[in-house]
């Protein structure tokens, strides 16, 4: 890995990092003090069963269900998924697409290092938000009244973030591969929506239930984080990924012709 | 032997399809010169030096740098090679100082009081964020950067694009003062009179194909110069001035005559002599001139 590219990648993505975590607390302290007055009103929606599955279970009569629909189904997913994929796609065939790259990699540089020093400052992207996605939930549960285990609001955490780095580096490896950013931040997008739907929907349907397995929101969130605590082969699945993309990265950028 | 050769390619080709790329390039560059590479935008001059630079890999053919294979041996290159890309960016939000940190960073290192030199020398602003430098100012970071760790070889892809004549100037003593030292210098202009006082020798390149490779002295005799001159008295008659050697063509404007000829001057200079010359004016002979020079040479034969 190349260290100085690491330090200027993280660098020049740490404000976006900040701001993104720094939403992320406020974010969740409002939800924090929504809870007393609007959570116990609302109840369990009566949806039907692949949207509840959607929103979480959508059962916002307890504190756990209401961080579960607000936080954990939707929003946190989103905001570290949008983070980890530009800054993997951004990171490295946007700078190729600018015209820096074909300077930088005129340096005595392996590609194949820079990638996984861009994959590495994702990685640390991810991390700040998972880290401000944290301090949010312990802060925001405070606010609520408490009543969820530190621990489970750590293991829904660290599943947002491993979820991040799986698709980050599915981001990195198409970037990686075709040096094109908006194919990337495309294709992964795309991908991890498909997989938020496919996680809700293909248990409902005898035959392709075993979609399931190909989304990364099953590994993220199928056996409760905010309940029932870290699933160490979940993780594992994600990380396992996340490191094969990352992989497939660095092998398929170093004999392609550079773009831009 | 091969030591005193800089650069050498033999059927660098980069087939990019419909007839663009670069096909057959045998190039030899020796150590110490200054080497001229000419062609008009999209000639191949740019894809030529990537090659160079294994930022893209040949369709067919190799090159050699240094004595070391473009693309087995192309990190021991880039680490003895200082390269200007010819489009180039840099990270838009840093200061150059930061932009040049990172570069020499990724060298491990350079010599500060190089970098300062050339940084004095161009007077380069490397404290505002390169977002808010103009072209030219960008360029001398671009410069500074290859330039900075004394490379053997520099490869500069239109190094004088958007400098002013002043930074032109000190440009050109640092090209002087590399190649004192032994080092090379390979670097392309879509115009001449960029290279004529810098260039050694000159590759003229066209739709991806090697025209010639000829001392600037060499060029400079086959090249088809065009003479304005006045007369106060008589004007020859045109089919006089067309018989003398060297005389492509004469045309006659009233009391001026426009000569294009090509090699030496002496025959129409004495011809002239004959005559009152009132005036007498130099045309700038460019690229497309020379290139038609030698068009009409092929043509001929």
């Amino acid at each position: 890995m190349s260290v100085p590219t690491f330090v200027l990648a993280v660098r020049l993505r740490f404000v976006s990092a900040v701001l993104a975590a720094a939403g992320m607390i406020l974010v969740l302290l409002m939800v924090g003090a929504l809870f007393p007055a609007v959570g116990g009103s609302i109840g369990k929606l009566d949806l039907p069963k692949g949207v509840a599955e959607l929103l979480g279970g959508a059962d916002y009569s307890s504190l756990t269900g209401w961080f579960r629909s607000e936080i954990g189904a939707v929003y946190g997913p989103l905001v570290i998924g949008a983070t980890a994929i530009t800054a993997a796609a951004g990171s490295t065939a946007g700078e190729e697409e600018e015209g820096i790259l074909g300077l930088v990699l005129a340096h005595p540089l392996e590609r194949s290092q820079l990638v996984l020093a861009k994959a590495a400052a994702v990685a640390v992207g991810v991390l700040i938000v998972a880290a401000g996605t944290w301090i949010g939930l312990v802060a925001g549960v405070a606010v609520a009244g408490g009543g969820i285990a530190l621990a489970d609001l750590t293991a829904l955490s660290v599943h947002l973030a491993f979820f991040g780095f799986m698709v980050g580096a599915l981001a990195l490896a198409l970037a990686a591969g075709t040096g094109r950013k908006t194919v990337a931040i495309s294709v992964a997008s795309a991908y991890a929506i498909l997989g938020f739907l496919v996680n809700g929907f293909a248990p409902l349907v005898g035959g392709i239930e075993w979609l399931k397995y190909l989304s990364p929101f099953y590994y993220y969130e199928s056996n409760d984080p905010i309940a029932n605590g870290i699933d160490g082969a979940d993780l594992a699945v994600l990380l396992a990924a996340a490191l094969v993309l990352t992989a497939v990265a660095a092998i398929l950028i170093r004999r392609r012709d550079l773009r831009g | 032997m091969s030591s005193e050769i800089a650069i050498s390619t033999h059927g660098l080709t980069k087939d990019f399809g419909g007839g663009n790329g670069l096909f057959d390039l045998d190039l030899e560059i020796e150590a110490g010169e200054v080497f001229g590479f000419l062609g008009p935008n999209g000639a191949g001059k740019s894809t030529t030096m990537r090659l160079l630079l294994d930022l893209i890999g040949p369709t067919r053919g190799s090159a050699n740098l240094l004595g070391l294979d473009s693309r087995a041996d192309s990190l021991a290159v880039r680490r003895r090679v200082g390269f200007l890309p010819g489009d180039f960016q840099l990270y838009p939000k840093l200061t150059g100082e930061e932009v040049l940190d990172y570069l020499a960073d990724l060298r491990g290192g350079v010599d500060a009081a190089v970098r300062d030199a050339l940084a004095d020398r161009f007077r380069a602003e490397l404290d505002r964020p390169i977002a808010e430098l103009s072209t030219g100012n960008r360029q001398k970071v671009g410069l500074i950067q290859a330039f900075m760790h004394e490379p053997e070889l520099l490869i500069l892809d239109e190094p004088i694009a958007g400098l002013d004549p002043l930074v032109q100037q000190s440009f050109h003593s640092l090209l002087r003062e590399v190649t004192d030292a032994g080092r090379t210098v390979f670097l392309s202009s879509h115009t001449l009179s960029e290279v004529e006082r810098v260039a050694d020798r000159v590759a003229i390149l066209r739709s991806g194909r090697l025209m010639v490779v000829d001392s600037l002295s060499n060029l400079r005799s086959i090249a088809v110069q065009r003479l304005e001159v006045g007369f106060a008295g008589d004007v020859p008659a045109t089919a006089a001035i067309e018989a003398l050697p060297g005389v492509r063509e004469a045309r006659r404007h009233g009391s001026h005559m426009d000569v294009s000829f090509a090699g030496s001057a002496d025959p129409l200079v004495k011809a002239l002599a004959a005559y009152d010359v009132s005036s007498l004016r130099s045309h700038e002979d460019d690229l497309e001139e020379i290139f038609l020079s030698y068009y009409r040479g092929g043509e001929e034969r």
